[in-house]
């Protein structure tokens, strides 16, 4: 009995203490959540630290991977003048198990960082002493890691460092015009700027606590927006051919006091761009290496008259249309009128008797104008465009021009004979890489490509260009072209310069005139574009050279195609052709 | 009625002269398991004991291994720095520009008309001759390169080979090569068509 109540009464006790102690807690919760609830979490906040995590911006490669554009750290040194003590610090100086302390002066402290950044000791003092109450200053910028290391090691109190990503160019100005630049607040041009969206990354954020001394607590690190990379943009170049290329415009442009030139190296069964070189050119290091006209690609942007390139291209149609045969005779006079206006050719001669290829290896502007009247103006205009010209390469560089075509009702009489020798119309490098390109590929055009496409951070790639061929001319009417082409190497006066000893290659020559003013000029843009093997063509090659002073006439620019021509087989280990080239009669 | 008679008939019990047997009032059930109850406690605050003592015990490895977490980030980051740092520095050593600058240095020149080595046929391919026309480079790099401007890629012939007779004189040798089936010490070439056959040289 007595048991029983002693037992009831210990329960309720219990009870009265689990409810009291609930009730306790209850009123901690209330205070800690609710009425205090600002103040803890401010003073929690301040433990918390956010930290910049860094993305990397991808890489420009060339199609070995050779990096034309990458990433690099560099670092920003900075100081907080308010801890600065001009009477000094004490640095510990660890000697094996010994630890010293020596004490290093302001002044001492200053020329330590100049020595180690090559900063100028009386700015750096001037940026520390100039606003005592300052709690930060830059020191010096953009440093790479190696001075980086040596200041952090110099154990200054006041001095601290940023991390400061910055864009490093290793091969300098090799593909420069096509790589573009980069300004402090993005990409500025070419592909840096067209490819921005695969190549830029963005910064992430992480928050994480830290104990009173600095370390960050364990378990409370919040990734808040993960660092995304860029990706990779790659290019269809090739690093070494696009350097010869440059290399030769440049040696040659000097030499005949041209103001640009271009050269383009294209695979003709792919229709990729593996050299697209522009001279002058600049260094995306040094975005002030180069004029701003010349920061551009030219081979891409500036479209000019092309002249007798693109006879091969009125031609080719005109064999494929079958209002013509290699060896269709033609009377060639001393000069050929539209009305009152007179074409001539580029050399005085009387009567020749030149067959159609004869017309085409001697370049013939009147020969050409007899032949427009084979073929009606429509099909010669719808020829040229479907050669490409007048509508994009498929190349989608930045700023890419067009050129121009004229349409059939706005030629004159005169420009629709010219345009067929080159003048009267515009076309880019590019473009007439293109036509050169559908001759060598049996007549068969393939948009060009100049990038092969982005490879993400996780190795898939995107934007790979699928281009399409289609066909312009047939394939006898292509091949025969090569033929006749052939012969301005064998049967030509720029023979002996072109010629690859042991190898056939089809080559046309240009020697256009300028227009300015709406008046041609003693101004001319100087160009050799062709081909080879002629056999089985792999690789199509253009050099052009605007405004030479010296040699105004395409012998400017062949000893520079042949030089590419020899690299080219050099660099592809091209095979030398086993059969002569097929001799086609230019006379009758 | 037996019973009492033999009870009778027993003789009276002798004094018993050893020592009275202690007595124990025997415990009460309550007080039987009272005594287990004192063991549980004992154990279970012992227990709270351990585990506080492991708790602490933990949190001072945790911290510990904060710290050292900290410090391996800060060390990886740092490593990773470096490595970006050299591969910085490779890429400007591998430029055209310091092959180039180097190339020169040893005195290599421009080669002439394209001839190749069939490696299959043992064959010479092309034609030979002095390097004419344009011959592209004879005068020097014309494409600049900021980064390698002040020479800072260009390597000491001297320096190497002395650096290589440091260590013994060893130079590359045909043996140190990888050996292959016929021992010429060239890896053998699968010919791509449209190309000349030619081992992968580095």
């Amino acid at each position: 009995m007595i048991n029983a109540r002693r037992m009831r009464r210990r329960l309720s006790l219990a009870v009265v203490a689990v409810f009291a102690i609930v009730a306790l807690f209850s009123i901690r919760l209330v205070d800690i959540q609710v009425v205090r609830a600002e103040a803890l979490s401010n003073v929690a906040g301040g433990n918390y630290r956010e930290a910049t995590t860094w993305g990397t911006r991808g890489s420009i490669v060339d199609r070995n991977g050779t990096v034309l554009a990458s990433s690099v750290d560099r670092f920003n040194i900075t100081a907080a003048p308010d801890l600065v003590d001009l009477e000094g610090f004490d640095r510990i100086v660890v000697d094996g198990d010994k630890k010293t302390r020596v004490a290093v002066s302001f002044q001492q402290a200053v020329s330590e960082i100049a020595e180690a950044t090559g900063a100028d000791p009386a700015a750096l003092t001037k940026a520390l002493t100039a606003d005592p109450e300052s709690k930060f200053v830059y020191l010096v910028k953009s440093v790479k890691l190696a001075v980086f290391q040596a200041v952090a090691d110099l154990r200054i109190p006041w001095v601290y460092s940023e991390p400061q990503p910055a864009r490093s160019y290793p091969n300098g100005a090799i593909g420069g015009n096509l790589i573009g630049l980069m300004g402090t607040d993005g990409a500025l041009s070419g592909t840096e700027l067209k490819w921005n969206e695969c190549l830029a990354s963005a910064n992430g954020t992480t928050s994480y606590a830290v104990s009173q001394d600095g370390v960050r607590m364990p378990g409370s690190e919040v990734v808040e927006t993960p660092a995304v990379n860029g990706g990779t943009v790659h290019l269809t170049i090739d690093a070494d051919l696009q350097w010869f290329a440059q290399q030769a415009l440049h040696e040659q442009g000097s030499v005949i006091g041209a103001q640009w030139g271009t050269a383009m190296v294209v695979e003709i069964k792919t229709g990729k761009i593996v050299a697209a070189a522009d001279w002058p050119t600049v260094d995306p290091n040094d975005p002030n290496s180069a004029k701003a006209d010349d920061a551009g690609a030219r081979s891409f942007t500036a479209p000019y008259e092309p002249g007798s390139l693109i006879k091969t291209a009125t031609v080719a149609g005109m064999l494929d249309a079958g209002v013509l045969t290699p060896t269709t005779p033609f009377t060639v006079p001393s000069a050929y009128y539209i009305g009152d206006d007179v074409i001539h050719d580029s050399w005085a001669h009387d009567t020749l008797r030149y067959t159609a290829a004869g017309i085409l290896v001697n370049s013939s502007n009147i020969g050409i104008g007899q032949m427009t009247e084979l073929q009606s103006n429509a099909d010669r205009i719808e020829n040229l465009k479907a050669f490409g010209f007048g509508s994009p390469t498929g190349a989608d560089f930045l700023g890419e021009e067009d050129g121009q075509v004229r349409g059939l009702d706005s030629t004159d009489p005169v420009t629709a004979v010219t345009q067929q020798f080159g003048q009267g119309m515009t076309a880019t490098s590019a473009q007439v890489m293109s036509l050169y390109q559908t001759i060598g590929n049996h007549g068969v055009r393939i948009p060009l490509t100049l990038v092969e496409g982005c490879e993400q951070p996780d190795g898939t790639y995107v934007d790979v260009p699928d281009p399409q061929g289609t066909r312009v001319v047939s394939e006898s009417a292509a091949d025969t072209t090569v033929n006749i082409l052939e012969n301005v190497v064998t049967n030509y006066h720029l023979g002996p310069v072109l010629q690859v000893p042991g190898y056939r290659i089809a080559a046309k020559s240009g020697t256009a005139e300028v227009a300015k003013n709406g008046r041609y000029t003693s101004d001319r843009i100087v160009s050799v574009a062709g081909l080879f093997p002629a056999e089985d063509p792999q690789y199509a090659i253009d050099v052009t050279f605007a405004f030479p002073v010296t040699i105004k006439s395409s012998r400017a620019a062949a000893p520079t195609f042949n030089a590419l021509a020899k690299q080219v087989i050099k660099t592809f280990r091209i095979p030398p052709s086993t059969e002569p080239a097929p001799s086609i009669p230019l006379t009758w | 009625m037996s019973a009492v008679t033999q009870a009778v008939l027993l003789p009276a019990p002798e004094r018993d002269d050893s020592p009275r047997r202690h007595l124990d009032i025997a415990p009460t059930r309550a007080q039987r398991r009272a005594r287990p109850r004192i063991y549980a406690a004992l154990a279970a605050i012992g227990g709270i004991g351990v585990i506080l003592l492991a708790q602490l015990l933990m949190s001072i490895v945790l911290a510990d291994g904060a710290y050292h977490i900290a410090a391996l980030k800060n060390e990886q980051r740092d490593l990773v720095r470096e490595q970006n740092a050299a591969q910085e520095r490779i890429e400007e050593l591998s430029s055209t520009q310091s092959l180039m600058q180097n190339a020169a240095a040893l005195g290599m020149v421009s080669s002439g008309n394209p001839v190749f080595l069939d490696v299959l046929t043992g064959q010479a391919l092309g034609v030979a001759g002095p390097a004419s026309g344009q011959v592209v480079g004879v005068n020097g790099n014309y494409i600049p390169n900021t980064l390698t401007a002040d020479g800072s890629t260009l390597i000491d012939p001297a320096k190497i080979a002395a650096g290589q007779g440091a260590k013994g004189g060893s130079t590359v040798t045909a043996t140190d090569a990888a050996p292959d089936a016929d021992g010429s010490g060239v890896a053998p070439v699968a010919p791509k068509p449209g190309t000349i056959p030619s081992p992968t040289t580095r």
